[in-house]
C-alpha cells in the first residue's frame, strides 16, 4: 500500500468496512440491447434547437456513446445509447453564428433532470396534491378523447382550451389548426415578459407587428431605453455577438452605448453612460430628445413620417417637450437631455431601442412609439446600423390572452397545459390558480411538475427538445427570415411521447374524427417546409398617443417606493429554475445564486437601518414577500428591485421553496390596449423583520451557503 | 450502518409514479449525481480498486478465433475509435441465428435477444481515472501493434482474462522501441 492509499483508508476506515459489504448492485441491473451502433469513444454533432426562450438559437449537440439509465415496456434498466453531453451554438446558423448563452449552455439538464417525467400518469389525490398514479399510453390517450368526445356529444367544442407559450413556428401552426378543426377557440397565449406592447407599437409606427432586429454592429450611436439587449431580451446572443463587434470600433471610433433605466442592470453595466430614470417617464425623454433635434435644426420634423404621425403633438414641433420640461418629469438634467440629442443626430448611424420594464407601465405604448419616432426622426429604420424587421415566411397564429379564461363564464371545461406555468408567473390577484382549480378536467404535456401543472388530472409528458422534432421561426436575430428544423439529437430516455403527435393521434381517435385531416406526423408537417400561405398583413393604422402620467398601484405615503421586478439572467420568468447549473450561475452583477434578494439604495437602507443579509418584508397593496436585503448602489433611493424566477413551491428538487416570487404581490395593472401585465406599476413599503437567517447566498463576498438543515432558505 | 448502506445502494425506482416527491432514480443521494450508480462504487473507485470482471458467462475467445473470427468482427470499434467496444446480443446473432442454434447457451441468447435484454459484459482492462491515461486503439492498430502485445494471445485463452500488467513502464518500452513518442503529453491530458 503507498501513502496516498494509506491516509485514505485511515480517514475512512469504519465507513468503508461497512459500504464495501453491499455487494456490487449495479450487477443486478437488466441492462437492454442498443437500438443504434455506434463507435465508442467517437463524438458525433447533431444539430438541435434551443428550446428556452424565443430567440430559437440553432445548436449542436455532442453526441457519445454512454449508459443511461432509462424505462424500456415499463421496466427500468441500462442500456448503451448515444446521450446528448454538451451543447454548444451552431456555427451554421445565422442567429446563435456558433455560440450560446448560459442557459442554453444548462439547456441539456432538461433531458437528464431526475425529476423529469419518465410516463403518463393520473391523478389519485385531491387535486394540487401532487399524487398521481402511473398508467399507460393507451389509457391516458382515451381519456383524452373520451373528454374530447364527451364536448363534442354535448356541442360545447368551445369548452376546450389549450394554453401555452405564443412561440413562433410549425408547432403553434398545428396547435391552432388542430384546435380550429375540432371548432375550439384559439390557443391562449401566456408569457409574462412578452413584447405584446412592443409589436402593437411597431405596428402604429411603422406598419409591422415584429420585434425588431438590431443591426449593432454598424451603429455608432446606441440609446437603449430599459431593454436588457445583452442578457435577457429578444435575441440575446445574435445582439450580444453584434455588440461585442460594434465595441471593436469602426475605423478607429469608438462608438457609445447610453443606457436609460431606473436600475442598473448587466445590459446598463455595460454602457458607456448610465441614466437612472424615473420609472415611467422614458418615453418623455426620447421625446425631448427628439424637440432638441428639430428645434436646433438637425432634422426636419417631417423625416419621422409614419412613426412621428403616431405621437401627439409632433408635427407641431413637440412643444410640450423642452429640456426643461422634460428635467422636472423625468429627473434627467435639461443641459443633459440637450448634449444626448446632439450626440445621437450629430453620431450616426445612431439607434435607440426600447423594451422591458421601460413598457411594463400603464403608458407603455407612449414609451415605445416615442422611442420608434425618435429612431424615424434620425433615420434608422430599416438602415445599416440601425432597426429593421427581418421579413416574415408567414404570420404566426393569432392567441388570445389568459384573462379570457379567466372570466367568470368563460371558464373551459377541458384545459391543455403545453408547458406553461401562469400560476407561478401572474399576480397572486389574477386568482389564475383559484380559477384552474374549478376547471373540470385539465390535462398537461410538460415534461415537469410546476404550480400549474401539479392541477393537472392527466399528465402526459413531452419528449425532451434533443429526443423529438424541434422548430423554430424566429422573427429576429438575423436580416434573413431562419425557420429551422432539426431532428431527434438522441433516442427518448423514457416513456415519453412527442406532444404534437400526440394531438394528432387524439385528433384520429376522436368519435368523429377532424376533417381535413392533419399530417400522418409532426415529422411529415415540417417535410412539407414551412406554410406561405399567411403574409404578414399590417394593422389599420391608430390615433397617435399622447403622454399620460403612469398610473401606479398602492399610495405614495404607504407605498414609498416603485417595485422593479426584473427578469432574472438566469431564470428568466422563473421557468428555467429547476435546471441546477443555472441556480448555480451567479447573478453577474450581484452574484446572488440560489436565492432571492431584494436590491436596495445604499442610502435609503442605511436610513431604514437594514444591512447586507437581513430579511426584509416587501408589502404591496396585495401581498407580501420576504428576502434578504442586498444593498446596491446603483438603484434609484426610491426604487427596490428584485430577480424574478426564484419562489416556487412545486417545481423539482432544486427550486421548490427556494426564494421569493416577486411576481405574485404585483397589482393586476395592465397596459390597457393590450393587456400585457404592467410589472413595472406597483408601489411597495418595505420593512426590516429580522436579521441574516443565512438565505442570502453570493458567489463574493463573506454570506455562503450553509450545510443542508442549518440555514434558513 | 450496513442496513442503511445497502439502502442507499439499491437501484432507484422511476419517479414518475411518486411525482414531485424527493426521491433520487440513482438512488446513492438527494442531490443529482450521476457519477456512481451506488455508494459502493464510489469507495471502489476511492480506492482506486478494479474488481476482476466476471463475465455473464464463460465466454470461450479461444473457440471463436479458432473457427476462423478475427478480433474486429465484434471489437468493431478498434480500428475506428478510442474504444474498442464490447459486442450486445445483435453482434451474437449476426453468426447465431443461423450457427450452432441448437446449443442452450445460444438459444438463451436467442430468448434474451426476443426479450430485448442485452448481457452485462464487464470490462477486463482499463485504468483508475486518478492515472489521467487516455488510450486510443485505433492509432495503435494502425501502427500494426498486435492485439496480442497487449491482450495476451486469445486463441489461449477462454474467458478474456487480464493477462498483461499494464503499467506505465510497460507502455514506455514498447513506445521506444518502435520510436513513437514518449512526451507525457501522448498519453496523461
Amino acid at each position: 500500500m503507498d501513502r496516498r492509499n494509506f491516509i485514505k483508508l485511515t480517514a475512512i476506515t469504519g465507513t468503508s468496512a461497512a459500504l464495501t459489504a453491499c455487494g456490487n448492485p449495479e450487477h443486478q441491473i437488466i441492462r437492454f440491447i442498443p437500438e443504434e451502433d455506434l463507435v465508442p469513444g467517437v463524438a458525433v454533432w447533431k444539430p438541435s434547437i434551443c428550446p428556452l426562450c424565443d430567440a430559437g438559437c440553432g445548436v449542436i449537440a455532442r453526441v457519445m456513446e454512454g449508459e443511461a439509465e432509462v424505462f424500456r415496456n415499463g421496466q427500468p434498466g441500462v442500456i448503451r445509447m448515444g446521450l446528448v453531453k454538451k451543447l454548444e451554438g451552431n456555427p451554421d446558423d445565422p442567429i446563435s453564428q456558433g455560440k450560446l448563452c448560459a442557459r442554453g449552455q444548462a439547456a441539456v439538464q432538461v433531458t437528464y433532470h431526475p425529476d423529469r417525467l419518465a410516463n403518463p400518469m393520473k391523478r389519485v389525490g385531491e387535486r394540487g396534491s401532487g399524487q398521481f398514479a402511473a398508467i399507460t399510453w393507451d389509457e391516458a390517450i382515451a381519456e383524452l378523447v373520451g373528454r374530447m368526445d364527451a364536448l363534442a356529444a354535448a356541442n360545447d367544442h368551445a369548452a376546450l382550451a389549450l394554453l401555452t407559450r405564443p412561440r413562433r413556428g410549425r408547432r403553434l401552426e398545428l396547435l391552432a389548426t388542430w384546435l380550429e378543426r375540432f371548432g375550439a377557440r384559439r390557443a391562449v397565449g401566456f408569457e409574462l415578459f412578452s413584447d405584446d406592447v412592443l409589436r402593437h407599437a411597431n405596428g402604429m409606427s411603422f406598419g409591422t407587428t415584429q420585434v425588431p432586429t438590431l443591426d449593432l454592429e454598424r451603429t455608432r450611436y446606441l440609446i437603449s431605453f430599459g431593454a436588457d439587449f445583452l442578457g435577457t431580451w429578444n435575441s440575446a446572443v445574435a445582439q450580444s455577438l453584434a455588440y461585442g463587434r460594434m465595441r471593436q470600433g469602426q475605423g478607429g471610433l469608438r462608438p457609445k452605448f447610453v443606457h436609460i433605466e431606473p436600475r442598473m442592470s448587466l445590459t446598463a453595466a455595460n454602457a458607456d453612460e448610465f441614466v437612472a430614470i424615473r420609472p415611467g417617464t422614458e418615453g418623455v425623454l426620447a421625446l425631448g430628445l427628439a424637440h432638441v433635434i428639430v428645434a436646433s435644426g438637425l432634422r426636419p420634423a417631417t423625416a419621422a413620417g409614419r412613426a412621428g404621425g403616431s405621437v401627439d403633438g409632433w408635427a407641431s414641433g413637440l412643444a410640450d417637450y423642452t429640456p426643461d420640461q422634460v428635467e422636472q418629469r423625468t429627473g434627467v438634467s435639461a443641459a443633459r437631455v440637450e448634449r444626448l440629442a446632439k450626440e445621437f443626430a450629430t453620431y450616426g448611424p445612431a439607434v435607440a431601442l426600447v423594451a422591458g420594464a421601460a413598457l411594463a407601465h400603464t403608458n407603455g405604448m407612449f414609451h415605445a412609439v416615442a422611442v420608434n419616432a425618435l429612431n424615424a426622426l434620425v433615420g434608422s429604420v430599416d438602415q445599416p446600423g440601425g432597426v429593421l424587421f427581418t421579413p416574415q415566411v408567414s404570420a404566426p397564429p393569432a392567441t388570445r390572452p389568459l384573462g379570457e379564461i379567466l372570466a367568470a363564464g368563460a371558464v373551459p371545461k377541458v384545459l391543455l397545459l403545453d408547458a406553461v406555468n401562469p400560476v407561478f408567473a401572474s399576480p397572486a390577484s389574477w386568482k389564475v390558480r383559484e380559477t384552474l382549480l374549478g376547471v373540470p378536467f385539465i390535462a398537461s404535456f410538460g415534461s415537469f411538475i410546476d404550480e400549474t401543472s401539479v392541477l393537472a388530472d392527466l399528465i402526459v409528458p413531452d419528449h425532451s427538445f434533443l429526443e423529438s422534432w424541434v422548430e423554430a421561426a424566429p422573427e429576429s436575430g438575423s436580416v434573413r427570415a431562419v425557420p429551422v428544423a432539426a431532428g431527434p439529437a438522441m433516442r427518448p430516455l423514457y416513456d415519453t411521447r412527442s406532444t404534437p403527435d400526440v394531438l394528432i393521434d387524439v385528433s384520429r381517435r376522436l368519435a368523429k374524427p377532424l376533417s381535413p385531416a392533419l399530417p400522418n406526423t409532426f415529422e411529415e408537417m415540417l417535410a412539407e417546409g414551412a406554410s406561405k400561405d399567411a403574409p404578414l398583413q399590417p394593422p389599420p393604422p391608430d390615433p397617435p398617443i399622447a403622454y399620460a402620467d403612469p398610473h401606479f398601484d398602492g399610495d405614495a405615503a404607504e407605498y414609498p417606493f416603485h417595485f422593479l421586478p426584473y427578469a432574472s439572467q438566469s431564470f428568466l420568468d422563473g421557468s428555467l429554475a429547476h435546471l441546477p447549473w443555472l441556480q448555480e450561475l451567479p447573478d453577474p452583477l450581484t452574484t446572488g445564486m440560489w436565492c432571492s434578494w431584494v436590491e436596495i439604495n445604499a442610502q435609503t437602507a442605511e436610513k431604514a437601518g437594514i444591512h447586507l443579509g437581513d430579511v426584509v418584508e416587501i408589502r404591496s397593496a396585495h401581498g407580501s414577500v420576504r428576502a434578504p436585503a442586498l444593498l446596491s448602489p446603483g438603484i434609484a433611493p426610491d426604487a427596490i428591485a428584485m430577480p424574478v424566477g426564484q419562489g416556487h413551491t412545486t417545481f423539482t428538487r432544486y427550486a421548490s421553496g427556494r426564494g421569493a416570487n416577486p411576481i405574485a404581490i404585483l397589482a393586476p395593472v395592465v397596459e390597457p390596449a393590450t393587456g400585457q401585465l404592467a410589472w413595472s406599476a406597483t408601489r411597495v413599503a418595505i420593512t426590516r423583520v429580522g436579521g441574516p437567517d443565512d438565505s442570502l447566498i453570493m458567489f463574493a463576498g463573506a454570506t455562503r451557503e450553509r450545510p443542508e438543515g442549518t440555514h434558513g432558505r | 450502518m450496513a442496513t442503511a448502506a445497502c439502502e442507499f445502494a439499491s437501484p432507484g425506482r422511476p419517479s414518475g409514479t411518486t411525482a414531485g416527491a424527493v426521491a433520487s432514480r440513482w438512488g446513492t443521494s438527494p442531490v443529482f449525481t450521476p457519477a456512481h450508480a451506488s455508494a459502493g462504487e464510489a469507495v471502489r473507485e476511492f480506492f482506486g480498486v478494479r474488481p476482476d470482471a466476471r463475465q455473464p458467462f464463460d465466454f470461450s475467445h479461444q473457440i471463436h478465433l479458432s473457427k476462423g473470427a478475427f478480433c474486429t468482427d465484434c471489437h468493431a470499434g478498434v480500428e475506428v475509435g478510442p474504444v474498442a467496444g464490447i459486442p450486445s446480443v445483435n453482434t451474437c446473432m449476426i453468426c447465431h441465428s443461423q450457427i450452432a442454434t441448437e446449443r442452450p447457451l445460444i438459444q438463451a441468447l436467442t430468448a434474451l435477444q426476443e426479450k430485448g435484454l442485452d448481457l452485462d459484459w464487464k470490462r477486463v482492462y482499463g485504468w483508475v481515472p486518478q492515472a489521467h491515461v487516455r488510450f486510443d486503439h485505433a492509432p495503435h492498430v494502425r501502427a500494426k501493434v498486435e492485439c496480442s502485445t497487449c491482450h495476451g494471445d486469445l486463441a489461449e485463452q477462454s474467458v478474456a482474462e487480464r493477462v498483461v500488467d499494464m503499467n506505465m513502464s510497460f507502455c514506455v518500452n514498447c513506445h521506444k522501441a518502435r520510436q513513437a513518442s514518449n512526451d507525457c503529453l501522448t498519453c496523461h491530458y
